[in-house]
């Protein structure tokens, strides 16, 4: 059956070459967008057999120019005329650039010209001749090139190895690499040297380069104070490229796990794994990495960072190993995100000195300028108006004042009813009642805490707060408090 | 090692090290643990030249689901409960570590090392000054109990 449908297939195929009259044939286009210096972009379908001598042979006469008088530019590199179009990491709608050949400026490293073969590996793009080895940590000091046996010396050869989260797929992708202009955003940009290690990317300003765009333009707004810097991005490796605005967040703290380091929670071995950013570089396989978040997610546990955000350290209590990427927590489920964003968002509000609106089902973060104000409404919620103090309907005077908020309303009924039975019937008076009797504020942060058995010593579970507390005597834990009252 | 959650994983390949190397004075009954992957009884003996030298004690260790993000839970059990200022004659253990200073990266076997550090480095053999208090009115589970930790020296 597979054999006529191969048959049938070939046979169209053959039909469909014959309408490629003097052009070579195409077996398995690649649709690709060629951008000019003079700004315009030309489309075509390039072969992934062709070498950068036939893009050239293309691409020269529609700018009116001979094939030797053009570079290609890709991902931080000219490409060799020599090069084939399937070893540069291009997917369908990607764009290479093409610059007309000036007059070679002076540059710090000597320019190999497109003559000299010999130089043909620097001339691939910057993806393919990076290693995995290179991005096994932060600054490359540890190199984790350990050759034990033949399966990790050919892990360790491989072609560099990036994740990143996709915002258009939704998920953990691998990445693609990809270089442009710091200043001026042009992708016709060639790097001086290759980046070396995660720092190198990540921190803007690390690797100089050429801007082929318009180098003079973006040298003299420069006012030649900086060199022209190299910026790197990312891009999702598993769909089509949508343009030059289609980036992906890279993961970094996730990596092919070179030499087989067992995770830290399951001891498998699983590829790629989690790093942590501690100086040890502990490590968990994806999995553990999630359980490990909806753990401490569950026991509100994420660490309320000035600077990073809502994130977490390093399982192992590692000092000074916080997340820095937030995005990496995008690994897990779109409703577990959902509650890492309220939660984080409800930290950061209190963290501020904000409240939260106490309604049920509303939960509306409230920042309050005067810090005296206790007459906190609800405005961009539920309207609800509360007093800042004991969360309860605003009122004047002293909080415990207002035992039974709830007896004023439902005035004027027009049902006759026995007064006991309405007084035993009242929902929100139980379940009022119930949080009153479990729970108790933390005298220090007032998250309501609920005690479910076990001794008197309350701990506020709060990160950032911590406070140590007694149940009974509502202050600070103190001797006494173990001696006479410990377990009630 | 199929179908297995990720802390049945874990458990298992702890268990089959320390059925392969103990570290000395600990073993492990691989038949009870094999049965009841979350609960495992070991036997520890008192090391030579220390107060509990000759003697020989039952650890109970209870795992959540949430091992090792979860501390386990860890009793002395059976007829000899250790005579120390550490340890409350129910069983009970204060050590930071089973509870606020643990860590996933801790194990079966670094517990095991620690208490029996603990008790090796015992001067004196007594009960906690609280024994009778606390014995009497605390939960059963120790995890339930917040300790103040103090006194590292012992």
């Amino acid at each position: 059956m597979s054999s006529i449908i191969n048959a049938i297939k070939s046979i169209l195929h053959s039909m469909l070459q014959l309408f490629w009259f003097g052009k070579k044939t195409i077996t398995n286009s690649l649709s690709i967008y060629i951008k000019t210096s003079g700004g315009s972009t030309i489309s075509v379908d390039l072969d992934p057999t062709w070498d950068i001598k036939n893009v050239k042979e293309i691409v020269a006469p529609k700018l009116g120019l001979e094939p030797e008088e053009v570079k290609i530019i890709f991902a931080g590199k000219e490409l060799g005329d020599n090069i084939t179009i399937s070893e540069c990491d291009l997917g369908q709608k990607s764009i290479l650039h093409a610059v007309k050949i000036k007059s070679r400026p002076k540059l710090p490293q000597p320019r190999h010209s497109l003559i000299d073969e010999d130089e043909e590996q620097g001339s691939k793009p910057l993806c393919e001749t990076l290693r995995d080895t290179m991005f096994s940590n932060e600054d490359g000091s540890r190199n984790s090139a350990n050759a034990e046996d033949d399966s990790s010396s050919t892990k360790v050869d491989k072609k560099v190895h990036f994740y990143v989260f996709c915002p258009t797929c939704k998920a953990l992708k691998h990445g693609k690499l990809r270089v442009r202009c710091h200043f001026c955003k042009s992708g016709a940009f060639t790097v001086h040297s290759d980046p070396q290690n995660w720092n190198d990317v990540l921190i803007p300003k690390q690797i100089t380069g050429l801007c082929e765009n318009s180098p003079e333009l973006c040298a003299n707004l420069l006012d030649n104070l900086e060199p022209t810097f190299a910026e790197f991005y990312f891009k999702c490796s598993e769909h089509t490229s949508l343009g030059e605005q289609d980036q992906a967040v890279p993961l970094y703290l996730i990596r092919p796990n070179l030499s087989n380091v067992p995770c830290l929670a399951c001891a498998d071995v699983s590829d790629p794994v989690f790093v942590f950013p501690c100086p040890e570089g502990h490590v968990t396989c994806l999995d553990c990495f999630r359980q490990y978040c909806i753990t401490k997610l569950n026991e509100r546990q994420f660490w309320q960072h000035p600077e990073l955000g809502y994130t977490l350290a390093c399982p192992a209590g590692c000092v000074d190993s916080f997340i820095k990427e937030i995005h990496h927590f995008r690994l897990l489920t779109d409703n577990q995100y959902a509650q890492y964003q309220r939660f984080g968002t409800e930290e950061f509000v209190l963290r501020s000195g904000g409240v939260l609106c106490p309604q049920p089902g509303c939960g509306m973060g409230i920042l309050v300028d005067d810090p005296d104000c206790m007459k906190i409404t609800c405005i961009n919620g539920c309207g609800y108006v509360f007093c800042r103090n004991c969360l309860q309907g605003y009122h004047i005077g002293e909080c415990d004042s207002v035992e039974d908020g709830l007896k004023n309303s439902g005035s004027g009924g027009c049902y006759s009813v026995d007064p006991a039975r309405v007084a035993d019937a009242r929902w929100d008076e139980a379940s009022k009642v119930a949080i009153k009797v479990l729970t108790k504020p933390c005298p220090k942060c007032r998250t309501p805490t609920e005690r479910d058995g076990g001794c008197m010593h309350m701990i506020c579970t709060r990160a950032g707060c911590g406070f140590h507390w007694c149940w009974v005597c509502q202050t600070d834990w103190t001797r006494d408090c173990m001696g006479s009252h410990w377990f009630g | 090692m199929a179908g297995m959650s990720p802390s049945e994983r874990r458990l298992q390949k702890e268990l089959m090290s320390l059925v392969k190397e103990p570290p000395p004075g600990v073993s492990v009954d691989p038949d009870i643990a094999e049965r009841n992957l979350l609960h495992w009884i070991i036997d520890i003996r008192g090391a030579a030249g220390t107060l509990y030298e000759g003697e020989r004690f039952q650890l109970q260790f209870k795992f959540s689901n949430k091992y090792p993000f979860d501390s386990p839970e860890v009793t002395f059990v059976g007829q000899n409960i250790p005579v120390h200022p550490h340890v409350y004659s129910n069983g009970h253990i204060c050590l930071s570590i089973l509870t606020d200073d643990w860590s996933p990266a801790l194990s079966v076997q670094s517990v095991c090392l620690s208490i029996m550090s603990m008790l090796s480095s015992c001067k004196e053999k007594q009960r906690p000054p609280d024994n009778a208090f606390y014995v009497k009115t605390c939960n059963k589970n120790p995890k339930k109990t917040k300790w103040w930790y103090h006194d590292d020296s012992v």
